[in-house]
């Protein structure tokens, strides 16, 4: 009944999926189209953004809300990908499905006639989720790193050993990112803003990772919707654009310096939890008189400092705001919190304290503004402040216009997103696979591949993966190795960051010399060889932290498609480890592989196709039958997303034509060529892709759905609950 | 702890433009727009069953602030055309029966979103430089020397709103006092970038259209009572006066969130009015002569004042503080403390009217940019109605002062638009293939949607079931009457084109205008004597056509978007 069970929830995911697939897969690529939805509210949203999509459908279907649950899980990290993960999720369940059928019939070969059997006996989806988990974790990482990466090409101009952003590569990778989120009349028009945006609020070379991060987390604050206008008036405003009006505004220029509060600058009779007694009138008179002069004191003694506007996270009295105007100073109240963090962070202004008991007061924090003006649009006032910025971002604002607040809003989200998805990309990902070089030969198929064919056991994989550089020492130190062993367990599930295993190894700091070598027409991974000086392994479990080296590896890339060569500084983080052994081995070093930062590939599902020639390239040659299974149904699941990518084509860039193209430049060595010119995240897809298998063995895991009464208690963090 | 509720499943529909629901509301939707547009466009009654006031309209921002529609995508046209309205105030009905014109004409056709979209763009583009390019001969330059122009294109807006129920006679009055008010706010002496003044709009419902008029200043309405109480005792020069925007009522201020105990017999009121009467002294000892307060004066302060020869007015309302604070100079006072003298502004002279039944305090300014217009109608209705058109056209003339060009009205414009597109796609076809990559045949069906969307937009017009023609010559727009015999000469049976710029008698030649006719090239280069001896033009508002023109046709290539509509249900 287990079987049974499982089976159908196989079937079930499917139907589900393909449901999904059918709303999602309307909207994927340039030629997507929108989807309106309505809140219950009454507003209306367009939409071609997935997570968005999936979250409006409220779905009551349990697996549909586990997908959904994974989806914006995806997205959070990733901020793109939430279409493809449904059409990818649902490809693989076709593949999946169309296997007992197979396995059933006469394909069952003498090598897995055992196999077979027991892949009907034992629950066999969890064995196939097992697969995938192995899948996802080891090879796929392994044929990233080992074959895709000569087709990276990278964003950043190669000619400086800086990492300089190229503006041209960066318009094709935004043009592409709004090609699926924008209606198509626009994505031009925003992929032109934004990246004019960016190149403008970078104020020095470099600092485009600050400036990700601070407009991917402040995104709000830093736009300004207006609606009734044609979506071309859209605009990039210099400066920071708060969303209200002056309370008091007091035209100024030249030397502007504004001051910063949190608390009512006049101040009152009583703070809450204290009493005040009044025992005659003139008491009264006085306080209130005391009251008055403190407030005009402190605005007098703002003015003195050149102080021209006050901006304050509270309401303050109509006083303040009477003596402020009097002291020619404009104020601004009822700033949010993100506002004021936002104002703190770009010019590193603290609020101003004021002291409680003297009247004199020194008011130190103040810093100074280009200009403090107000901002008309569409009859609706906003604060303009030319703030001078302390940091790498110079403020700037986007204005973004639109006939209704819904294709706004679907602005916004696209842009926001557009943001989230750079600072991955700028990102090195690791991958959990240790390249392994050797002075002496290089060998493109890792040995660690063979040694997990014994056990299906992912931890035991890991392990395997351990063990081989200990060769020497494991038996000797066999009690202790066991130790990180089951530290390693819990880790098993992901992909393991280096930082956890270079732990557990001694560590060398050898001095590594980079060496340019060039050499045309073929991907050179150049890992410079180790000098000699041996470090004996002293000691099994050396300090955690001690010294680890990280060696600067050069890699050097030939980009087919623009004839250019591109080098990349990766800084990949190198562990080598040396030990002597008594047979005198030659001598490894192995490395962790990563996706460089800035790693792009042409759009179109170059990415896709890629990874399924690869992917059926390694199930050739791989004997072990349900890790090549897997791989196939991958393999073929990715080809979904080109497939619909290039519906609407025809004659020679329908599908068929243009992947026979492709497998036939790729099996002959020569450059795939590509008609689209625009550029997507490496990174992005290798994380999309990871989820989706993550999804996917998390759905197969399930045997049955049970219904309950209550809600479950809450065990997950706050920040699960977040919006798609 | 707030109550959880399973939500409800949304509903999901693919390809809402083809049902049959959807296409039978915005054909309603198109009919009411279309029937209320021009000058004999016919009005619509709008009433609740309920009770509550009865509107009568012409007018977009009305009609569609009133319709309460319930399809998503009539709701997203509904809003389109309100925020352009709210944005421009003008054309707003042009550009809603464009967008449903282009969405049906499209539908029609059954080419593919991706085709439609690039091309109705393309279109889009075509028609927005031509309009700002030197030789659109449908624009002409507003020369801001002659008040002609400017004067033509405020009678335009009054005529195309039938349901202020002007006569013709009250039309010129009302222009003019339209113009006149709009002049008023305009600084004397500019400096590199002008700031306009303000101009209040003071009902007076149940006079005579002809008894509005244009007041500089500012009129505060007292009751009766109040103005047989102001002194007639006036004094030469100017008039000093403070303007409070704190109350003087002689409430206590805030006091903070902790609590104030108050010892027996302490009467915090008697110190907060013995505070308020020292600030009456102040005042008058400041040879203070009109104070006005946005809030209430306590009786005893106003008892006070009066006795000082002090005139008081209090509760002038927020809506009035910065005209007024505008037309004295002051800085309105915020504190009961002691007031400083460089708060004080000053008035040139006030004077009491009485404009019907009402009561005015009317404020005269040195100079100043603030002005009020008194605005008369017969009835309630038609009274909101004339209002809204008056705050139109002084919009209007303000986006003129911003962008000095008009475009012509009745229908011209778009006739002519519509010649110059199916000439330029007809004769120039390569440069658009090229770009976006489409057949020559999908160019000339979307041209011809586009051009059928724009001539049907200057047919709606025409109410009263008479013939639209067009010339071949300039692309105008000529309607002529219904029962008109067949076979006629058409020069003698017409006068002048829609917007009276063009005469039948220059030797033209006409056709209909939905027959099929082949492409011609209109004539361009507005010549520039036509614009300046032009009397009687019906205009147009430049940045509010051109920005409807451009809302509509994104708006209607996002509704042909659409593949998917889902409705949150909870």
């Amino acid at each position: 009944p287990r079987d049974m069970a499982a089976a159908a929830s196989v079937k079930a995911a499917l139907q589900v999926a393909e449901a999904l697939e059918s709303i999602v897969s309307c909207c994927v690529g340039p030629d997507g189209r929108q989807v309106l939805c309505t809140k219950p509210t009454g507003e209306v949203l367009l939409s071609r953004d997935g997570g968005r999509l999936l979250q409006a459908l409220h779905l009551e279907h349990p697996i549909a809300r586990m997908m959904v649950a994974c989806v914006s899980n995806h997205l959070r990290k990733a901020g793109d990908g939430a279409k493809t993960f449904i059409i990818f999720l649902s490809h693989l369940l076709r593949g999946l499905h169309a296997i007992p059928d197979q396995e059933n019939g006469s394909l069952v070969s003498e090598n897995s006639q055992t196999l077979g059997r027991h892949w009907k006996n034992c629950c066999r989806w969890k064995f196939i989720s097992q697969a995938l988990l192995t899948f996802q974790t080891q090879i796929l990482d392994y044929v990233m790193d080992e074959y895709l990466s000569r087709h990276f090409l990278s964003i950043f101009s190669s000619s400086t050993k800086e990492r300089t952003l190229c503006r041209n590569s960066l318009e094709l990778l935004l043009e592409a990112y709004f090609c699926g989120r924008v209606g198509r009349n626009n994505h031009n028009l925003i992929s032109q803003l934004m990246c004019d945006y960016l190149f403008k609020c970078v104020a020095r070379e470099g600092g485009f990772e600050e400036v990700f991060e601070l407009v991917g987390d402040c995104f709000v604050e830093l736009n300004v919707g207006v609606t009734g206008l044609p979506v071309s008036d859209s605009r990039i405003v210099a400066g920071l654009v708060l969303h209200r009006d002056f309370s008091g505004y007091c035209p100024a220029d030249g030397d502007i310096r504004i001051a910063l509060v949190t608390e009512t600058i006049q101040p009152i009779f009583s703070t809450s939890g204290s009493e005040f007694i009044l025992n005659s009138e003139a008491q009264f008179r006085a306080s209130q008189f005391w009251i008055m002069e403190r407030t005009k004191a402190i605005m007098k003694h703002l003015q003195s400092q050149n102080v021209k506007l006050l901006l304050s996270s509270v309401k303050q009295p109509d006083s303040v705001i009477f003596y402020a105007r009097l002291n020619d100073i404009s104020v601004v109240e009822c700033l949010s919190s993100e506002e004021v963090s936002l104002i703190q962070r770009v010019i590193d202004l603290s609020p101003c304290v004021l002291p409680q008991a003297s009247s004199r007061c020194e008011i130190s924090n103040t810093a100074v503004v280009k200009f403090c003006k107000p901002l008309v649009l569409r009859s609706k006032r906003y604060v303009h402040l030319g703030l001078i910025s302390k940091c790498s971002f110079a403020p700037h604002c986007l204005v973004l216009c639109g006939p209704v607040q819904g294709l706004v809003e679907q602005h916004k989200d696209a842009l926001h997103g557009a943001f989230k998805m750079l600072r991955q990309l700028f990102k090195h990902l690791d991958l959990n696979y240790l390249t392994q070089a050797s002075d002496q030969n290089y060998t493109s198929s890792p040995l660690i591949y063979k040694n997990s064919r014994e056990s299906n056991q992912l931890p035991e994989i890991v392990n395997g993966s351990l063990q081989r550089p200990y060769q020497g020492t494991v038996v000797k130190n066999k009690d202790k190795l066991a130790k990180p062993q089951t530290y390693l367990k819990v880790y098993s599930n992901l992909v393991v960051p280096s930082i956890e295993l270079e732990k557990h190894f001694p560590c060398s700091t050898p001095k590594v010399t980079p060496m340019d070598t060039y050499q045309t027409n073929e991907t050179l991974r150049c890992l410079s060889p180790n000098k000699t000086g041996i470090i004996d392994y002293r000691e099994p479990f050396p300090e955690s932290n001690s010294a680890n080296s990280t060696t600067e590896n050069t890699r050097i890339k030939i980009s087919y498609e623009n004839l250019q060569v591109t080098k990349i500084a990766g800084k990949g983080s190198m562990l080598p480890v040396r030990y002597k052994s008594r047979e005198m081995c030659p001598s490894r070093s192995y490395c962790f592989s990563s996706i460089p930062a800035g790693s792009v590939l042409p759009v179109g599902g170059n990415f896709e196709i890629l990874l399924h020639f690869y992917l059926l390239n390694y199930a050739k040659i791989c004997q072990q039958s349900e890790e090549a299974t897997v791989g196939v149904i991958v393999a073929n699941a990715l080809l979904g997303i080109p497939k619909i990518l290039h519906k609407s084509k025809k004659g020679n860039y329908s599908f068929p034509q243009m992947y026979v193209r492709a497998l036939h430049a790729l099996q002959s060595g020569q450059p795939m060529g590509s008609r689209q010119t625009g550029l997507e995240s490496v990174v992005g897809k290798y994380q999309l892709l990871t989820s989706v298998l993550q999804c996917l063995t998390k759905i197969l895991t399930i045997d049955l759905v049970i219904n309950i009464k209550r809600q479950p208690q809450e065990i997950c963090d706050q920040d699960s609950e977040e919006e798609l | 702890m707030s109550r959880l509720e399973a939500k409800k499943p949304s509903l999901c529909k693919s390809e809402p433009l083809t049902s049959e629901r959807v296409r039978a509301t915005l054909s309603v939707l198109k009919g009411i727009v279309t029937s209320c547009y021009g000058p004999s466009g016919r009005l619509k009654q709008l009433h609740n069953g309920l009770g509550g006031c009865v509107c009568t309209t012409s007018q977009s921002s009305a009609l569609l602030a009133n319709l309460s529609v319930t399809h998503p995508i009539l709701k997203i046209l509904t809003t389109a055309m309100q925020n352009h309205v709210s944005c421009f105030s003008d054309c707003g009905l042009f550009t809603a029966i464009l967008c449903c014109n282009l969405i049906e004409n499209v539908q029609r056709i059954g080419l593919t979103p991706t085709t439609v979209m690039k091309l109705n763009k393309h279109l889009l583009r075509l028609c927005i430089s031509y309009l700002k390019s030197e030789v659109c001969g449908c624009r002409i330059p507003v020369d801001f020397s002659s008040t002609q122009i400017l004067l033509c294109l405020v009678r335009s807006i009054l005529t195309s709103k039938p349901a202020c129920m002007l006569t013709r006679k009250e039309i010129d009055h009302v222009s003019a006092l339209i113009l006149r008010t709009f002049l008023l706010t305009i600084p004397e002496n500019t400096e590199d970038h002008v700031i306009l003044g303000k101009s209040i709009i003071v009902p007076l419902k149940g006079q005579r259209v002809i008894d509005s008029t244009v007041l500089p200043g500012i009129l505060i309405e007292m009751s009766e009572i109040q103005f047989v109480k102001l002194l007639p005792v006036k004094k030469p020069g100017s008039l000093k006066v403070a303007l409070f925007c704190a109350s003087l009522s002689g409430d206590l201020s805030d006091t903070g969130e902790g609590t104030v105990v108050v010892s027996y017999g302490v009467s915090l009121e008697n110190a907060v009015l013995d505070q308020l009467l020292n600030l009456g002294r102040q005042l008058v000892s400041d040879h203070v002569d009109l104070v006005m307060c946005q809030k209430v004066i306590h009786p005893s302060l106003k008892q006070f004042l009066s006795m000082h020869h002090v005139i008081a007015i209090d509760r002038v309302g927020v809506a009035l503080m910065e005209p007024l604070s505008k037309v004295t100079g002051t800085r309105p006072i915020g504190s009961l403390g002691s007031v400083s003298p460089s708060t004080y502004g000053s008035v040139k002279d006030w004077c009491t009217a009485k404009f019907g039944f009402k009561h005015f305090f009317h404020l005269i300014p040195n100079e100043a940019t603030v002005c009020s217009l008194l605005l008369c109608n017969r009835s309630d209705t038609a009274w909101d109605e004339l209002k809204v058109t008056c705050q139109t056209a002084l919009h209007v003339l303000q986006l003129t002062l911003k962008e000095p060009s008009v475009l012509l009205g009745g229908g011209c414009t778009e006739t002519h638009l519509a010649a110059y597109i199916r000439h330029k796609t007809c004769n120039e076809p390569e440069s658009i293939l090229k770009d976006e990559g489409c057949t020559q045949t999908e160019l000339q069906l979307i041209t011809e949607a586009f051009c059928s969307a724009l001539e049907s937009l200057a047919g709606s017009l025409e109410h009263d079931g008479g013939e639209i023609l067009t010339d071949l010559k300039y692309g105008h727009f000529w309607s002529v009457q219904a029962d008109s015999p067949s076979i006629v000469n058409w020069s003698n049976l017409l006068s002048r084109c829609g917007c009276g710029l063009r005469n039948s008698q220059e030797e033209l030649s006409w056709s209909f205008l939905r027959s099929t006719c082949h492409p011609f090239a209109p004539q361009t280069c507005l010549p520039h004597e036509a614009a300046g001896s032009a009397n009687n033009l019906t205009l147009d508002c430049f940045t509010a056509k051109l920005n409807g023109l451009q809302v509509a046709v994104e708006t209607a290539n996002l509704i042909l978007d659409l593949s998917y509509v889902i409705e949150d249900k909870n």
